[in-house]
This record gives C-alpha cells, structure tokens and sequence, in this order.
C-alpha cells in the first residue's frame, strides 16, 4: 500500500522502512534528506518549510502509487513541514522490492519527481535574516 | 423579505439592496391567529411605500390555510383567515395575495378542486362588492403530499371553474414546478415548459414569479430552495427567466435561503442576467513562497467575469498589485489542487493557488 503524507514531527525512517519490508522483498532502499549548515554561502540557523498541504499530500501518494507500478514496489514517502533543525530529516523515501535494481531506481525518481512538482517550499533561517527558496533563487523574507 | 419591527421594515430592508418588489407575510404564517392591522402600521406602510418607490408589493399568505379542506370546520377556517389576509393586503394596497391551493389530503381529488374552486368564487364576489382591487395569485406548488396545483393543467382547469376573474392569477414557482417534474434546465426544455404553461394557463394569467433553484432533482417533488444558479435548475434557466420578453409583465421575487446575507447577492445575479451582463464570480487565490508574505499567508479573494481563465486570473493581479506582475511567467498555477495551464477556465467557488518554483526535499 503505497504511502505518501506531509507530517509535523520527526520522520521515523526505521518505521517506514519496516512498513516496505515485505518478506517479498530482498532489497530495502531508502534516501533521507536531512538539513545542512551551509547554503549557497550562507550560515542556516535552521529551516522552516512551507507547503500547500492538501495538494502536497495528495501529490506525495500519487508519486508512491506510480513509482509502485512502474517497478513493482512497495513506496512510503514522507516530508516534514514546519521548523526543521540542522541534521534533522526534513524528507524521507522508503522502497522495498524484490531486487536492488527496482528499488534505487525507484527512490530516486521519487525524490527527483517530488523536488520537481510537489508543492512545498523551504525558507533558510540565517543569522543575517531569512530566505525563501524558490528554485535557483533565494528572496528575502519578510520576517528577518 | 423580513418584518419583524413592523411590516413597513419589509419595504425598507427591500430598499436597502436595490429590490423593486417585495413579497411579504403580513401575519405569522404559521398560526391561525392574526391581529387586524393598526391604523399606524398601514400609515406607515404607506409612508415607507412612498419613500422607496417600490411599485411592487405582494404578501404570502399563511401555511395552514387549506381552501380545499375536505373538513368543514378546517374549510371555514381557511376561508376566513384567507378573507382576513386579503382584508390586510388590501388596506396595505398590495398587489396579490400569493397563496398554495390547498391539499386533499386523501378525501378525493376532484372534489377538493371543486372546493377551492367554490372557495376562491365566494371569496372574489364578496370582495368584488367591496371593490378590492387585491388579486389572488395561486401558485404552481411542489407536488409534495397531497397538495393541489402542482400540475399545469390542474390550475387551468381550476381558472376555467372559478371563470376568468382579473383578480385570479398565477404564481409560478421556479423551484416548485422543477421538483414536480417541469424542466427548464436547457434551452429545448426551458421552451418546451413555457408552452406548456401558456397552453394550459396562459402567459397572460402569469403575475408574480418566485425565482428560486432546487437543491432537489427534477421530478422529486420535494421543495427545498436553493440559491440562484447553485441548485439542480442552473444558472443558465434564471439567465433565460430573467431576459425572456414574455415574462417582462410579471415581477419576480426572491424565496431563496440565508435571506439576510444572500438575499442581495441572489437579486444582484438576477438583475445581471436581466440585463444580459456577465455573471462575476468569486475566486480564492492561494499564494505561497515569497508571495505568502505579500498577504500574511491568507487567502485572497478575487472577483472575475465569469468565463475566466488562469491567464486572465494573473492579468488581474497584475492590475492589483504591481508585485504580482509576471506570474504567469515565473508560477505555476493549481485549480482546486490540481496543476492547471493558462487556458484553463475557471468556475465559481474555485480555489487557485500561485506555485513559484518549488524546494521541497
């Protein structure tokens, strides 16, 4: 049962992962995006992520279920909204299947689709004032 | 319209969004018991006529009146109460007493035609000979339980018993005759409907017309009113209503629900599709991202022609606010949560969001 959600805690990667870990499957990959000190030059104090959460949640299960039938999969992504400390996990994607194979290709595609068309944004939280992330580019905030 | 204050409040409330008819009870229509009218309340009836310049006044009359009742006691009730309603109607100088004809309530059909047929001749010589110029205007029912009139050719029938009377009319309920199975939801049968009507009626005994949809389907027969253009009928039924030449010499009033709130946005849409201008509509726009902070991450509200599109939508927002300028460039846009190109058509109610480029992960 594919699973796609936008929550508001910590991601519990080792609970996605068992809940991809059919018996069926002989390979459990999975890829964590966790937030990081530097970016394009800056220090981040911390993330604070946005989303347009009704379609974003609808737009995370759609990705799982088509990433399912293309390789033959069980899918569970995640992604946190919200304030998102540094190495904390701000995404997740949990793939288990038969073979290695089905199961890198499929991650990966989830995390390059989801970047691409889910609707969330992350604002980088400086020392210096606060930035909106959209695409290549980075706006000031209001709030700074 | 409401009159709690004081039946001239009616007229005033009326005034106040634009109404130039209104339809009013001028006694609780839920109890038998109406008080006859003080002189001060007529006076300042009249004086709030005269101030707003309605030309156009019509009560309802109450609920419980039965003029076919197949008991005699219920009967005579009815037809005094029913007396007494045009007895007000008249010193407030209204035009028509709109009233339901009745319900046979299982004791034969026919017969209780003939009754309200009997009721309405007795009640129109005696107020013929007082020289009352209130009409009674029967109105095109449901078709709910037992009721009358619900059927074209019944309230023809019953004209032709009661003989042509200047004072006798027709309401005709859009909603009601929806419910009962009359459709006017295309073109062909909006067309097909009228004929009906002026074949076993006649347009010219139509006089008042209650404007409202039917949150029930066609041929339910159940009568619950919805707003104009958001029920079963469609807004492309009140369009043709309300320019069609035919109808021009009956007035329309509004039933439809939330009177307070929705009473001037339901009369506001009539009195467009009368003059043939296109419908606004009402759209919520989402911002997100940098454009969040533009409007505290509220939604905006944005009213366009009806017929819009996305393009059209970030052309306005362009005129509204310099910031927004080259959104259709630099966004993509969501209708109801799907993603949606410029050339999509947006509809009533729906919900856009601006999408800049995106750094989930």
């Amino acid at each position: 049962m594919a699973e796609g959600r936008m929550v508001t805690t910590r991601l519990d990667v080792a609970a996605m992962e068992a809940a991809v870990a059919d018996v069926a499957n002989g390979a459990i990959c999975s890829f964590v995006g966790q937030v990081r000190r530097q970016s394009r030059g800056r220090e981040v104090s911390y993330l604070e992520y946005n989303a347009y959460v009704p379609m974003a949640e609808k737009m995370l299960l759609r990705i799982a279920q088509q990433a399912e039938e293309q390789w033959g999969c069980q899918v569970a992504i995640q992604h946190r909204i919200g304030r998102i400390e540094l190495g904390e996990a701000s995404v997740a994607v949990a793939v288990g299947s038969p073979h290695r194979a089905e199961a890198f290709a499929a991650c990966r595609w989830c995390i390059d689709t989801l970047k691409e068309t889910v609707p969330i944004w992350k604002k980088e939280v400086c020392p210096d004032g606060s930035f909106w992330i959209e695409g290549e580019e980075a706006l000031k905030a209001d709030n700074s | 319209m409401p009159t709690s204050g004081g039946l001239y409040k009616s007229l005033l409330a009326g005034k106040a969004i634009g109404c130039t008819a209104v339809q009013l009870f001028t006694s609780n229509p839920r109890q038998w018991n109406a008080a006859t009218l003080k002189d001060t309340e007529i006076e300042a009836f009249q004086a709030a006529r005269e101030q707003t310049g309605i030309p156009f006044a019509v009560a309802h009359d109450s609920y419980l009146i039965n003029l076919a009742a197949p008991s005699a006691e219920v009967l005579e009730r009815s037809q005094q109460a029913f007396r007494a309603e045009l007895d007000r109607a008249e010193q407030l100088q209204l035009q028509w007493v709109v009233t339901h004809a009745g319900a046979h309530l299982n004791q034969g059909e026919s017969e209780a035609m003939e009754r309200l047929a009997e009721s309405l001749r007795q009640i129109l010589a005696a107020t013929d000979a007082e020289g009352y110029r209130v009409g009674i205007a029967l109105e095109t029912t449901a078709g709910q339980g037992t009721g009358l009139g619900w059927r074209f050719e019944q309230l023809g029938q019953l004209l032709r018993d009661v003989g042509a009377h200047p004072r006798l009319g027709i309401c005709l309920d859009t909603c009601h005759i929806f419910v009962a199975g009359y459709d006017l939801r295309d073109e062909a049968a909006y067309e097909r409907t009228w004929a009906e009507f002026d074949q076993q009626i006649g347009l010219k005994n139509l006089k008042v017309i209650h404007a409202n949809d039917a949150k029930k389907p066609l041929g339910s027969r159940v009568d619950r009113h919805e707003h104009i253009g958001k029920g079963e009928i469609g807004i492309e039924a009140f369009a043709r209503l309300a320019a069609d030449p035919r109808l021009q010499h009956a007035p329309i009033v509004i039933e439809t629900p939330d009177a307070e709130i929705m009473h001037v946005v339901n009369l506001a849409k009539l009195k467009r599709l009368a003059a043939g201008e296109p419908l606004d509509m009402t759209i919520r726009v989402h911002f997100f991202g940098h454009y969040s902070d533009y409007f505290a991450g509220e939604p905006q509200s944005v009213t366009l022609p009806e017929g819009a599109t996305v393009r059209d939508l970030a052309d306005h927002l362009a005129k509204r606010d310099p910031r927004l300028t080259g959104l259709e460039r630099s966004c993509r846009f969501a209708v109801d949560e799907e993603y949606a190109n410029l050339d999509a058509i947006l509809t009533e109610e729906a919900t856009v969001a601006v999408l800049p480029p995106m750094s989930g992960g």
